[in-house]
């Protein structure tokens, strides 16, 4: 019988480090990915505009606003990025505070206001108010430029008959 | 005789196999790790966070341009008139998507719903296919809802302005 016959048959293994990397890293982005959403994207029922005429999220630098609904329109209070304030007159000049710091460290920044539908206008407005104020406290000290405030009206875009 | 008859699988431990030939020509025991558990573990950990994450799924936005506050206002066209602008009140009559009722202030028809606004808007607004047009595309448009109107009311009545083409769209404030 000659050698050749005398081995055994092929074994045939699959490399599954390669896998098992990938599967390591694919987690480590969801746990990650799960904690800056739940810190930034409170559950908020949403206004749901027919027809939206909206643009995609921009890929750009901003900070979330989050009015945090109370019950009958009014709130709980205001969520800035992971800072929470009361829905009190301190607690509108402590954001307006904090908003500036964001202003004066990027002067680019984008606002994103996220409202629950069923909250009373009156609690939303102290929002903007609070980020109008800010990036024009922070313009003041760096330049008078760009007078205007960019604010992004969070919605849910849904899809129409149409497709549209 | 075959050569697999004559070897012999012995398991050792838990994730450990070692393996012989024949018991008179015993070679070196072959170690190896079993990763089915772990690959079964890892599989069902992201399974787990793909259910679980909550992406902002289907959100979008429209772009909101206000006044900066506190600071001085830039040196404007001193013959430049002023644009009045065209103010559209929101009032909410309940939590439904259609309790609301719109009013438009100046001498223009009444507007039951966001479509109706949107069509009074559009068929005003100065583009190509109407060059007649009352307002042009950056015509002032300030949205006022009252204090007690929700905001999905509120931003029905911007969503309404944004699709008939405007660009100079704020929203007023509440006293």
């Amino acid at each position: 019988m000659s050698r050749v016959h005398q081995r055994g048959r092929a074994r045939i293994e699959a490399n599954l480090t390669p896998m098992i990397d990938m599967t390591f890293l694919l987690i480590v982005f969801f746990v990650l990915v799960s904690q800056i959403t739940e810190i930034e994207v409170v559950k908020l029922d949403l206004p749901r505009p027919t027809r939206a005429a909206t643009q995609p999220l921009p890929d750009e630098q901003r900070s979330v606003i989050n009015v945090l609904p109370g019950e009958d329109g009014a709130v709980q209070g205001y969520r800035v990025n992971a800072m929470d304030f009361p829905a009190t007159v301190e607690g509108v000049e402590a954001m307006t505070a904090y908003l500036v710091r964001l202003y004066e460290a990027r002067p680019d920044l984008n606002i994103n206001l996220r409202a629950d539908r069923s909250t009373d206008f009156r609690w939303v407005q102290p929002a903007m108010t609070a980020a109008t104020t800010a990036s024009g406290i922070a313009a003041g000290i760096q330049d008078r430029t760009n007078p205007r405030t960019r604010i992004n009206l969070v919605v849910i875009k849904e899809q129409n008959d149409d497709g549209t | 005789m075959g050569p697999d008859r004559s070897i012999i699988t012995a398991h050792a431990g838990p994730g450990s196999t070692e393996r012989w030939s024949s018991p008179g020509r015993r070679s070196r025991p072959r170690m190896s790790l079993n990763l089915t558990p772990m690959i079964d573990v890892v599989f069902q950990l992201l399974i787990y966070f793909l259910v679980c994450t909550n992406f902002a799924r289907g959100e979008q936005i429209y772009k909101l341009d206000l006044p900066q506050r506190g600071t001085a206002p830039t040196q404007a066209d001193p013959f430049q008139l002023d644009d009045e602008p065209l103010r559209i009140q929101v009032l909410s009559l309940g939590s439904e998507p259609g309790d609301y009722r719109l009013r438009l202030e100046g001498p223009w028809p009444r507007v039951a719903d966001f479509q109706q606004l949107y069509e009074f808007l559009e068929q005003r607004v100065i583009s190509s296919d109407n060059p007649t047009g009352l307002f042009a595309p950056d015509h002032p448009i300030v949205i006022e809802p009252a204090g007690s109107t929700s905001w999905g009311h509120a931003v029905g009545a911007f969503n309404a302005s944004v699709r008939a083409g405007y660009n100079n769209i704020t929203f007023a404030e509440t006293n």
